[in-house]
């Protein structure tokens, strides 16, 4: 069992995430104080469900650039509906549709069009980040209730926000579902080996359909949560978060190629995200840097990923070879025998 | 409709009422017709498969063999004909109603999910409960006498290892029809012997198997019965017991390649005392091993074989895209083994590769651009020498023929032929010594084949050294001074211009090689 867990790719990710509050902490003491660590976990409750989402379209080997833009829509939608005093219940539906239909229309794009996801959701993002500045004029939503944005600030114990349990639990769900169900195994199955799965009889297309609208939804549950946490909405709201929840991903030991990983991983990946902007500043430099080094780190753990995984490929096709070439010897030997 | 029995098969059993099934059938088609756009590669198909019995399926390259399969499979639909299953017809639209039907394909190279363990590569796709699924998996376990790791990752098992977690998910289907193609191109020797095993033993529970195979020997060694398919027709269909080697090789030929036999007189060229341009001094690389060949200056050699024999690896080794474990290559007695492509181009070496739109053209660029793709090095300092640009492209579009609007003609828009003989100037105009021709003539129409024979023929007299490599041995007989045929990763035989017909290099390029022939 523990075996088992030490060998796990999510193990990369919790030990980093360890090793970087060891330290920081190392450096500046105030980083490790239980107030500081709750802050780092609590606010990364909207990477985290966006990053629950994305991962499930990047196991099935396909990308969605889109959500970004897909939180900024339905945060913009959310937030007007609130300020303008309608009930909550109305505002968080309006928003949580307007991201599923975003996630129906990527998933038509990719699986009945046959558009590269890349391209069909990088469309998307901007068409979306363009009816954002449409929809509000290019102002900001402000003047959201009290009452809305005191919903991010409940705390179970005084430490964990309910936002953040709320996730934490949903991450867990989507966890068994993947690992646990036969329609959840597909996601993986799909982005694993396309061909063998057709050979299976298991629907593919339905099958990334389904993981890009449910994306969209998680997208505009994240959009949801940022209106109540930040408080207001500005028209580029949400913009390099496509980046820092595939970093999120990646960085949780999720394939960018499909078919491994899991959203334990995205999770942790998450919370990495967002405490480095904080970790930044306890070390003493300016938060600037936070897009530049998940940038960076994004590309040295695809590029690592990708020189592995290359390196397999060849060594298996080079074994295919060699067996080929040893088989007509023995054979040779084998049919003078008879003879 | 009409169309339909025009091409009936003119196999050796007739059958004059088309939906007339043997009692014992598994599985019967009848009368499949496939066509991709123009290219009509089934044309009226009928087989039975029987209970319990081994049915080998061989054919050359392009003979329709993998269309059928996935089309009992339920990957394409058929354009006319009848499936029937025990007897009843059948609607195989996708994949999950073929499986539903208890048939399962074992594709040539396994397709497992790599990421995940044995035992979920095998109980994916169910709609039962794990927990029953796992006790069932056990049971067959236990039935087949197999010992398996299950908590393996894929991606750490052996090609055989692979094969028997497929011949696993097909069997956990309740299969009763396994479709195994080419299951020994990738396996040593002991476990091709295992695998034989396993197939005699499932034989023995009643299940029906199609193998398909390049292998003569293995026919004779495992099957009951033997089809033979040949542009896009069975030729051939009967007990194994009935046949002998011979018989195949001639099923496996065109009707009237006996024609061409003996009817033209032979010319053998005398190169003694030339320098070889190329030679090849027991090479040894991922995909073929202990290769020797020399090619004269003003000399065709024809490398014939099927697909997987290894003659592309060897190709591309020897241009310098893979790496050479061992022997030697010279270009006019130079040593250039181990050079990089550049390097070979340099020396005088030059490859023009099998797949056009994979390694070939650009598409988008024009022809002229194309031609000089090679070369630009050579003919510019800083910017592009347009002017000889035109001239060596008008030079190559003269002489060989090429039809175009102009120089300015996108290569996409050309046919298949046209785009050859751009690529075939392209490698002629870094001036090479050796040409190596990897399938020139796939997928061109017959018209424009007779214009890149030509246009070969030519340089061969201008003095270049040419291998020529290719399944069609049609194009072997009529090009080659010389020929060897390559059956897994070795060169098995060697003709002379006078023994060149089809008939010797299919046989050794199946596999049946003069002794062990007469053996049979």
């Amino acid at each position: 069992m523990l075996k088992k867990l030490l060998h796990s790719r999510e193990i990369t990710a919790f030990a980093f995430i360890l090793f970087m509050f060891l330290g920081v902490g190392a450096i500046n003491p105030a980083f490790l104080s239980p107030g500081n660590i709750w802050l780092c976990f609590n606010s990364s409750v909207v990477y985290t469900v966006v990053a629950i989402g994305i991962a499930l379209v990047i196991i099935t080997g396909e990308i969605d650039v889109s959500v970004g833009a897909t939180l900024g829509m339905t945060a913009t939608i959310c937030g007007t509906m609130i300020r303008d005093g309608q009930p909550w219940e109305a505002a968080i539906l309006t928003a949580l549709l307007v991201g599923l239909l975003i996630g129906v229309v990527n998933g038509f794009g990719v699986t009945v069009l046959k558009i590269p996801s890349i391209i069909m959701t990088l469309g998307i993002n901007g068409i979306v980040r363009g009816l954002i500045y449409v929809y509000t004029d290019g102002k900001w939503v402000e003047n959201i209730s009290f009452d809305f944005k005191n919903l991010s600030q409940g705390r179970l114990f005084g430490a964990i926000t309910w936002f953040y349990l709320g996730a934490l639990l949903l991450m867990v769900a989507v966890h068994l579902v993947l690992t646990r169900t036969k329609h959840g195994k597909y996601l993986a199955a799909v982005g694993d080996n396309i061909g063998g799965a057709t050979l299976l009889g298991i629907p593919v297309d339905s099958t990334k359909f389904m993981a890009f609208v449910l994306c969209g939804l998680l997208a505009a549950a994240g959009g949801v949560l940022y209106v109540s946490r930040v408080g207001f909405v500005t028209p580029i709201a949400g913009n390099g978060y496509e980046m820092k929840v595939i970093a999120a991903c990646v960085l949780g030991g999720i394939s960018l190629s499909g078919g491994v990983g899991s959203v334990i991983g995205a999770g942790v990946g998450a919370a990495i995200m967002a405490s480095i902007s904080r970790v930044l500043v306890f070390v003493g430099l300016s938060s600037d840097y936070d897009n530049t080094i998940t940038g960076i780190l994004l590309i040295i753990i695809v590029v690592s990923d990708a020189l592995i995984r290359r390196r397999a490929v060849e060594k298996a096709r080079r074994e295919r070879l060699a067996a080929k070439t040893l088989h007509a010897v023995a054979s040779e030997k084998g049919a003078t025998v008879d003879a | 409709m009409q169309l339909k029995h025009l091409f009936k098969p003119l196999g050796v059993r007739f059958m004059n009422e088309a939906t007339r099934l043997p009692d014992d059938a598994m599985l019967s088609v009848r009368g499949i017709t496939k066509a991709f756009g123009s290219n009509s590669v089934l044309k009226g198909v009928d087989m039975d498969i029987t209970r319990g019995s081994v049915v080998a399926l061989i054919g050359g390259n392009g003979a329709g063999k993998s269309t059928l399969m996935k089309i009992i499979m339920g990957i394409y639909q058929p354009d006319d004909g009848e499936i029937y299953l025990a007897g009843k017809i059948a609607k195989l639209g996708k994949p999950a109603a073929s499986l539903a039907a208890g048939i399962y394909l074992v594709p040539q190279e396994p397709m497992l999910f790599p990421n995940m363990t044995v035992e979920e590569n095998v109980l994916m796709g169910f709609k039962e409960k794990t927990q029953g699924l796992r006790k069932r998996l056990a049971e067959l376990l236990n039935h087949l006498g197999w010992k398996m790791d299950l908590s393996r990752r894929a991606a750490t098992l052996s090609i055989a290892e692979q094969q028997l977690v497929e011949l696993l998910r097909g069997l956990m289907r309740d299969a009763r029809l396994l479709i195994l193609d080419e299951p020994t191109s990738s396996l040593t020797f002991n476990e091709v012997e295992s695998l034989f095993k396993i197939v005699t033993d499932l034989k023995a529970k009643g299940i029906s198997i199609i193998y398909i195979t390049h292998r003569l020997t293995e026919v004779f060694q495992i099957a009951d019965q033997v089809l033979i398919m040949r542009d896009g027709v069975i030729t051939l269909n009967g007990d194994v017991s009935g046949f002998t080697r011979e018989m195949l090789v001639a099923g496996l030929l065109p009707p009237n390649a006996e024609v061409h036999q003996g009817g033209v007189a032979c010319t053998v060229e005398d190169y003694t005392g030339l320098t070889p341009t190329l030679v090849i001094d027991r090479l040894t690389g991922y995909g073929f091993q202990d290769v020797s060949l020399k090619v004269y200056p003003g000399e065709i050699l024809g490398l014939a074989g099927v697909v997987g024999a290894g003659r592309t690896e060897l190709a591309t080794t020897v241009f310098g895209r893979d790496v050479v474990k061992g022997g030697k290559v010279y270009i006019e007695g130079q040593d250039v083994t181990g050079f990089s492509t550049r390097a070979m181009l340099d020396a005088g070496l030059n490859y023009v590769a099998e797949d056009r739109f994979l390694n070939g053209i650009f598409r988008l660029s024009d022809v002229a651009a194309n031609t000089t793709a090679a070369n630009l090095s050579r003919m510019s300092r800083c910017f592009v020498n347009f002017k000889e640009e035109r001239r060596v492209t008008e030079k190559y579009v003269q002489a060989f023929r090429t039809k175009v609007t102009g120089q300015d003609q996108p290569i996409g828009s050309l046919s298949g032929g046209n785009q050859q003989k751009v690529i075939i100037a392209r490698s002629l105009s870094t001036n090479p010594k050796v040409l190596i021709l990897d399938e020139p003539t796939r997928g061109i129409d017959a018209a424009a084949r007779g214009d890149v024979y030509r246009i070969i023929e030519q340089l061969k007299e201008q003095g270049l050294a040419i291998l020529l490599i290719s399944s069609d041995m049609e194009e072997i007989v009529e090009l080659s001074d010389r020929a060897v045929t390559m059956y897994c990763g070795h060169i098995n035989q060697e003709f002379a211009k006078c023994d060149i017909t089809q008939d010797n290099l299919m046989a050794a390029a199946f596999g049946v090689t003069e002794g062990s022939a007469t053996g049979a």
